[in-house]
C-alpha cells in the first residue's frame, strides 16, 4: 500500500518488484482456498484419512468417482444445467425485447411499466419469497423444473431489463431514421439493424445470469423441495449435512460444483466482470 | 442510471458505434414526436407492446403478485393451510417488536452490516490501490482477487468448514504454527467466535468484488494531480485521503451501499455455515424469518419479519444513493 503513483521511473522499478510479490503472495492466500478444494477432491481414500484437511501427496480420481456415482452428484450437474440454462435464456430474450421496448419505443402505460420493472431492483427475493412459495404451490408449479426456472428468470429480469435496455438507449438514431428511409419496418429495425448492435451486452448478461442462476441455492432449496431435480448447490448442502460422509467425496462434489464456474469464468473473465460492474451501478 | 461513472474497460460498449465521440441524441420521446409521421409512431407503439408483454406478464405474475400477497399476508395469520387466515391486523408487528430473538438477530445483522462493510471495504481499496498502476500482470490479479466472489456459497462454506475445523483444521494448526495455538478453538461450534467467522469468510468472499469495482474506479483517476501530490511531498495516506479517495467517491459510497444493504438480507452463508447457531449465536433476521415460516409454519411471522427487513435497508439505500448522485453531479466521478 506504501506506492499507488502511475507512472514509472527508474528508481520505481524495484518498488514494483516488490508490489509484484507482495500482489502474488495475497493472490496466493485469496486462492487458498480452492487449492484445499483441488487437492483434497484429488487425494486417495488412504490420504484423506490419514491427513484429512492438508494438502494432497497422491492423485486419485476414487473421490470424483464416488461423487458422480455414489453422491448423484452426475445428477445434480443435469438438473443443475436444466435450471440454468433454460431461465438464463428467458432472461437475456425477455430483457433484450423489453430494453428495446422501454429504450426506443413509446407505447402507453411505458413509465408505469418500467417503474413495476424497476422495483424488482429495490426489493430483495427475501420480501416476497414467502407468498412465492403458496403461489407456486397453487400453481401446480412447485416442485417442477419449469416453476423453478420461472422464477430464477423473473429474478434476474429487472436487472437484465435495465441493462440491455442502457445498450441500446447509447445507440444512435440515426442507424435507424436511416433504415426506415430504406423501408424496413419497426420489426426489421429491431431485428436486422438494433438487435446485432447489441450482442456484446447481451452476452455478458447472459455469462452474469448463468453464473447467478448456477449458484443460486434458496430457489432450488426453497420450491424444489421434493428432491427429484435438485441442482449442485442443495445437493452439495445435502451432502454436507450428512456429517458421517468422507470429505474426499465431499471436496471432489465442490469440485463438481465450482469446476463450470471456473471454466466459464476463466474465457469470460472480462464479460463477467463487466455484467457484475454494471450490475452494481444499477442502483 | 449512471452507468458512465464505472465503465471503463473497453468491453463496456457495443463494438460498432462509440457513444463517446457521437453527440447525444436529444431525449427519445421528445425525438419520435417531433420527426416520426403518426404512420410510423403507430406502429412503433404496437411494437412496443408486443416486445413488452412477457416481460411485463412474468414481472407482474413473479414479482408484483407474491409482493403484494406479502404485505396481505403481514397482516393475517396464515399457517400455510388455512385457506382463508383470520385478520389480525398489526398483531404480527407488535410480536416482532417484542420478541427477544428478533433482537438478538437484528444485533447480530447490525454486527455484519458494520464489520462486513468496513472489512472488505478496506480490503478491496487496499488490493486495488495495490494493483492499480501495476503494468503487467493485473489480469491475473483481477482474476484470482474477484474469483472467491462468483464461486457458489455452498461451496464457499465448505472449505471455511474445513480450515475452522476444531481439531486439524488450517486456522487453528496456522495459529499452533505461530505459537498461538492456545487460541485455537472450534470456531463455527464456540457461540463467542462463529459470528465472526462465518462474517470472515463472508468478507473473504466479497471483498474481491469491492476490489473490481474501486479498481475500475482508479482507472478513471486524473493522474497528473497524483503527480502533483508526489512533487508537493504529500505522504501516501494524505494523497489517498486528499487527491485519490475524493476522485473515487460515488462509486465508493455505491459499493458501500451495495454491501452495506446487503448485510440486511444475509441469508445463504449463515444458513449454509451455521444454521444459525450454535444456540442462536449466528441467527440473523434472515434465517429467523426462514425458520418461522418454513420449519414452524408461521408464515404470516416470517412475512412481517421479511418486510422490516426490507424496511430497514431502505432509508440507508435511499441516503447513500442520493450522496452518490450528488457528488456524481459535482462532476467528481468524472
Amino acid at each position: 500500500m506504501s506506492t499507488s503513483g502511475t507512472t514509472l521511473r527508474p528508481s520505481r522499478q524495484a518498488l514494483l518488484g516488490g508490489r509484484h510479490f507482495v500482489l502474488v503472495l495475497l493472490s496466493l492466500l485469496m486462492l487458498f482456498p480452492l487449492v484445499l478444494v483441488v487437492s483434497t477432491a484429488l487425494k486417495t481414500g488412504d490420504d484423506v484419512r490419514s491427513n484429512p484437511f492438508g494438502l494432497f501427496s497422491s492423485i486419485s480420481a476414487d473421490n470424483l468417482v464416488t461423487a458422480w456415482t455414489v453422491g448423484s452428484f452426475g445428477d445434480y450437474v443435469l438438473n443443475s444445467f436444466l435450471l440454468s440454462v433454460p431461465s438464463t435464456v428467458l432472461v437475456v430474450v425477455l430483457s433484450t425485447l423489453g430494453g428495446y421496448a422501454f429504450a426506443r419505443l413509446p407505447f402507453p402505460g411505458r413509465s408505469i411499466a418500467f417503474y413495476l420493472v424497476v422495483l424488482g431492483l429495490l426489493v430483495p427475493f427475501f420480501t416476497y419469497m414467502i407468498p412465492l412459495y403458496f403461489q407456486l404451490r397453487g400453481m401446480g408449479l412447485l416442485n417442477t423444473l419449469v416453476g423453478a426456472n420461472l422464477v430464477l428468470a423473473s429474478t434476474g429480469l429487472s436487472f437484465g431489463t435495465f441493462f440491455i435496455r442502457a445498450f441500446f438507449t447509447d445507440l444512435p438514431t440515426e442507424i435507424e431514421e436511416a433504415a426506415r428511409i430504406d423501408g424496413a419496418s419497426e420489426w426489421q429495425i429491431f431485428r436486422s439493424v438494433m438487435l446485432p448492435l447489441v450482442s456484446s451486452g447481451a452476452g455478458a448478461l447472459a455469462v452474469f445470469t448463468f453464473l447467478q442462476n448456477w449458484n443460486n441455492f434458496l430457489v432450488p432449496l426453497l420450491y424444489l423441495p421434493g428432491g427429484q431435480y435438485r441442482p449442485l448447490t442443495t445437493g452439495l448442502y445435502l451432502f454436507l449435512g450428512g456429517r458421517s460422509v468422507d470429505i474426499g467425496p465431499l471436496a471432489a462434489g465442490t469440485l463438481i460444483t465450482i469446476l463450470p464456474v471456473m471454466v466459464l469464468f476463466i474465457a469470460l473473465q472480462r464479460q463477467v466482470t463487466q455484467g457484475f460492474l454494471s450490475g452494481a451501478v444499477k442502483g | 442510471m449512471n452507468r458512465t461513472v464505472v465503465d471503463t474497460s473497453p468491453a463496456a460498449t457495443p463494438a460498432a458505434p462509440s457513444p463517446s465521440t457521437t453527440p447525444k441524441p436529444p431525449r427519445r420521446s421528445r425525438q419520435i414526436r417531433s420527426t416520426t409521421p403518426s404512420v410510423t409512431r403507430k406502429a412503433q407503439t404496437r411494437l412496443g407492446l408486443v416486445l413488452v408483454a412477457p416481460l411485463m406478464a412474468m414481472v407482474v405474475v413473479f414479482l408484483i403478485f407474491p409482493l403484494g400477497n406479502a404485505l396481505y399476508y403481514a397482516f393475517v395469520d396464515f399457517n400455510g393451510i388455512n385457506p382463508q387466515p383470520p385478520f389480525v391486523g398489526l398483531d404480527n408487528f407488535v410480536e416482532l417488536f417484542k420478541d427477544p430473538s428478533v433482537w438478538a438477530a437484528l444485533k447480530n445483522n447490525v454486527i455484519w452490516i458494520v464489520l462486513g462493510t468496513i472489512a472488505p471495504l478496506v480490503i478491496g481499496l487496499g488490493l486495488a490501490l495495490l494493483v492499480w498502476g501495476v503494468p503487467r500482470g493485473s489480469l491475473f490479479y483481477r482474476i484470482a482477487f474477484f474469483f472467491p466472489y462468483i464461486l457458489p456459497q455452498v461451496a464457499v462454506g465448505v472449505v471455511w468448514g474445513w480450515i475452522y475445523d476444531p481439531t486439524r483444521g488450517w486456522l487453528n494448526r496456522g495459529l499452533e504454527l505461530v505459537g498461538l495455538g492456545s487460541l485455537g478453538t472450534g470456531w463455527l461450534g464456540n457461540p463467542d467466535t462463529a459470528l465472526y467467522a462465518v462474517l470472515g469468510t463472508a468478507v473473504w468472499a466479497t471483498a474481491g468484488f469491492v476490489f473490481v469495482i474501486l479498481l475500475s474506479a482508479l482507472r478513471n483517476v486524473d493522474t497528473e494531480l497524483v503527480d502533483a501530490s508526489l512533487l508537493d511531498g504529500a505522504g501516501p495516506m494524505s494523497r489517498l485521503r486528499y487527491v485519490i479517495l475524493p476522485q473515487i467517491m460515488p462509486v465508493f459510497l455505491m459499493v458501500t451501499t451495495i454491501t452495506l444493504v446487503g448485510g440486511f438480507s444475509v441469508f445463504d452463508i449463515v444458513f449454509i455455515m451455521t444454521g444459525g447457531g450454535p444456540a442462536g449465536a449466528t441467527e440473523v433476521l434472515g434465517t429467523y424469518a426462514y425458520g418461522n415460516a418454513f420449519q414452524l409454519n408461521r408464515i404470516s411471522y416470517g412475512t412481517a419479519l421479511a418486510l422490516v427487513l426490507t424496511l430497514l435497508a431502505v432509508p440507508f439505500a435511499v441516503w447513500l444513493n442520493r450522496l452518490q448522485r450528488r457528488l456524481s453531479l459535482q462532476g467528481m466521478g468524472a
